[in-house]
């Protein structure tokens, strides 16, 4: 049976201005599931995150989180909802500790409470040792881990997550993951935005594609995932080192015009017109000494979505 | 959670910021102490009964007897510090301003021959000054007309010593609306410099709160569902907190390095400390409710604080000011704190005295607040509804 639903968008439709950055979106996250937004830049993934946190209002249709609307009883609805920023959002001349007294403060929290729930988080994303280290002090994956920890300190059903894995390392990536799996099973709703289809893949139970404010699919992702006949053949991956340009210039006159190398930061994505070409395609770009730490080859109505090139998959869930 | 739980928090979260970086803030007390001193000293003067004596370098240009004893009474009058030099030497002296020079020229001498009603051409007495010396000419003419008056009056009727004197006693006394009490530079420049850091520090706070507006951290604020007026509140308190611990410090350094004492009313001093640090706080929340971007609030409100600052007698006395600039800074609110600040210290002023003062400075916190408040509240509308 399913668990009761923890988080509803419903219509929802969000304009800066003369932009309409959401439009219509309808979306349930149940408790025990973790549910991906997928989507490229500027298709309102972080637009659906604020107003789901209730730091944005929509212009028309409701949120509500366990059946209470923000408007009603902003308090309330502050206390089911955990959010983390993409930045991590605490401050750096504070220490891990003073970050979360304060966090856990503004929600009511306070004394022996406060600091059990501190100690718990703390030990819950492994930084106990550094709870009175300044921030300042810490990498950038520590600092997402705080980031994570103060979202969890008023231990709400609704967990929201905007690009949370955007300045982590393939490592810390997958101790994230590890983290809102666990989450998950513990019954908490996790909402995360992404625009990484692996992620998408292999961290979620439902994936939900946003393009142009627009919801344009939802469901599990391997039948997001799976390819069509039409389907050109991808395949992402991490690099362990950058190639230099003229590396990248030279692969790509090997490859000929039949397959397309893309390179942002470490993240690779390699396509083909077929499954035959992309495994050649991956042969010339291993001969060529690139190393990768990990590769997928999704497809579908999702690879569709984040490419913009169109999809004929319905709107809503 | 109650709204004052709420405030608190964020209070005690800025004082943390506060002292986070140790040095930076041990510099917000330094600096107000460092300035306060340095102007306190420049305008010191020290408690003298000893007649002051005007530099007066004296040339005789005429040979005849009656300008040399006018030249020589100039020379051991008790009234100059008056030398014999050369026009160049002279000349020289007053580019510098370090003298005013008295030049009894060629012909001077047709003067011991003057007689009442004589309408023969009156002979010359040259006063070289500096351009920027017109007090101290005047003062050697009134000098020089004595001597000179005092000599003719001998010549021409062979009056005595005491004969030549003035028929009348020169009887000085001093008037002021403080009559126990002397003007004293240290307490003026340590409630001037204190002002003017308050508002600095007020500034700062702003600063921050623009800088946490504009960071991913505020968005846990508004996750949070805290309602504005406790960020206000929260705010204020503790801008208005570290502002009055930096009044208590200055004034203790004043007190204990410089004998800057309230002489005043201690209640009224407290008031209008409590006030000036409302203000402190009001000017902080306007920064950042009107600032703009960081950079753009910073350079406005640095030249509207060092305006505020030196219109309001800060750094130098009020009524060193020309009149106009007395009366438009009526309207600005460190004039008001000057004037109170000043009465409880050096001035010995009553709680009486000081009330205008404490009722003006609070008026304008209150004002300043209000703007805030509402400019603060509608940029948080236009966000939330994604028009920010």
């Amino acid at each position: 049976m399913p668990l009761p639903v923890a988080l509803s968008l419903v219509d929802v439709t969000v304009s800066y201005g003369a932009r309409v950055a959401l439009d219509r979106v309808s979306l349930d996250v149940r408790r025990g599931e973790i549910v991906g937004l997928l989507g490229p830049n500027g298709s309102g993934k972080s637009s659906t995150l604020a107003v789901a946190a209730g730091v944005l209002d929509p212009a028309e249709g409701s949120v509500t989180v366990e059946g209470r609307a923000r408007a009603a009883d902003p308090a309330a609805f502050a206390l089911r909802v955990g959010l983390v920023p993409q930045e991590p959002a605490v401050y750096d001349e504070l220490t891990a500790f003073d970050n979360l007294t304060l966090f856990g403060e503004l929600y009511g929290l306070a004394g022996a409470d406060l600091r059990r729930r501190i100690c718990r988080v703390l030990s819950r994303v492994k930084l106990s040792d550094r709870a009175g280290h300044r921030v300042s002090t810490f990498s950038g994956g520590l600092k997402q881990r705080l980031n994570l920890a103060a979202a969890l300190l008023h231990d709400p059903p609704v967990l929201l997550l905007d690009e949370p894995t955007a300045a982590l390392d393939p490592a810390s990536r997958d101790t994230l993951f590890a983290d809102l799996t666990r989450l998950r099973d513990d019954g908490h709703a996790v909402l995360l935005t992404t625009h990484h289809v692996d992620e998408a893949e292999g961290g979620c139970d439902r994936v939900a594609v946003l393009e142009a404010g627009r919801l344009v699919a939802c469901g599990p992702p391997s039948e997001l995932l799976r390819a069509k006949p039409n389907d050109r053949a991808v395949l992402y991956g991490h690099l362990r080192t950058r190639p230099p340009k003229y590396l990248e210039r030279a692969i790509r006159r090997r490859l000929g015009t039949g397959a397309r190398l893309e390179i942002t930061g470490r993240r690779l994505r390699l396509s083909a017109g077929t499954s035959e070409e992309l495994g050649r395609a991956l042969a010339t770009l291993l001969a060529e000494g690139v190393e990768l730490e990990a590769y997928r080859t999704p497809a579908g109505a999702v690879e569709r979505a984040l490419r913009s090139g169109g999809c004929g998959v319905g709107g809503g869930e | 959670m109650s709204n004052l739980s709420l405030t608190l928090a964020l209070a005690r979260k800025d004082w943390r910021l506060f002292w986070a970086d140790r040095r930076a803030a041990l510099m917000g007390f330094v600096v107000p102490v460092v300035l306060a001193s340095a102007f306190g000293t420049i305008f010191h003067r020290p408690r003298t009964d000893a007649t002051a004596t005007l530099p007066v370098v004296v040339v005789i240009e005429d040979a005849g007897p009656f300008t040399r004893q006018v030249g020589d009474e100039l020379l051991n009058s008790p009234r100059l510090e008056a030398k014999e030099a050369s026009r160049a030497e002279a000349e020289a002296a007053v580019a510098e301003r370090k003298a005013v020079a008295v030049v009894l020229p060629i012909g001077f001498e047709r003067l011991k021959a003057w007689q009442p009603g004589s309408t023969d051409p009156r002979p010359e007495l040259l006063l070289l000054h500096h351009p920027n010396a017109g007090a101290e000419r005047q003062w050697a003419e009134g000098v020089v007309s004595e001597v000179v008056m005092k000599r003719v009056a001998r010549e021409a009727f062979g009056a005595t010593d005491g004969e030549s004197a003035p028929p009348f006693k020169v009887e000085a006394a001093t008037v002021s609306p403080h009559p126990r009490t002397q003007f004293n530079s240290y307490s003026h420049s340590f409630c001037g410099m204190t002002l003017q850091y308050l508002l600095f520090w007020g500034m700062e706070s702003g600063l921050l709160l623009l800088r946490e507006r504009r960071r991913g951290v505020w968005i846990r604020v508004r996750a949070a569902a805290v309602p504005l007026s406790c960020v206000i509140a929260g705010k204020a308190l503790a801008t208005a907190f570290v502002a009055l611990l930096q009044v208590l410090v200055t004034f203790g350094v004043g007190y204990a390095a410089f004998g800057v004492t309230v002489d005043g009313s201690v209640v009224g001093f407290v008031l209008l400390a409590i006030a000036a640090c409302g203000l402190a706080a009001a000017t902080g929340l306007l920064v950042a409710a009107v600032g703009g971007t960081e950079a753009r609030a910073r350079s406005a409100s640095i030249l509207l604080i060092l305006a505020v600052s030196m219109l309001g007698g800060l750094w130098v006395p009020a009524f060193l000011l020309p009149s106009w600039a007395r009366d438009v800074s009526l309207a600005l609110p460190t004039t008001w704190a000057m004037r109170g600040l000043e009465a409880v210290t050096w001035q010995s002023g009553g709680l009486t005295a000081t009330l205008p003062s404490i009722a003006a400075v609070a008026g304008f916190a209150l004002a300043l607040l209000a703007v805030a408040a509402l400019r603060l509240k509608l940029a948080e509308r236009a966000v939330r509804a994604g028009k920010g």
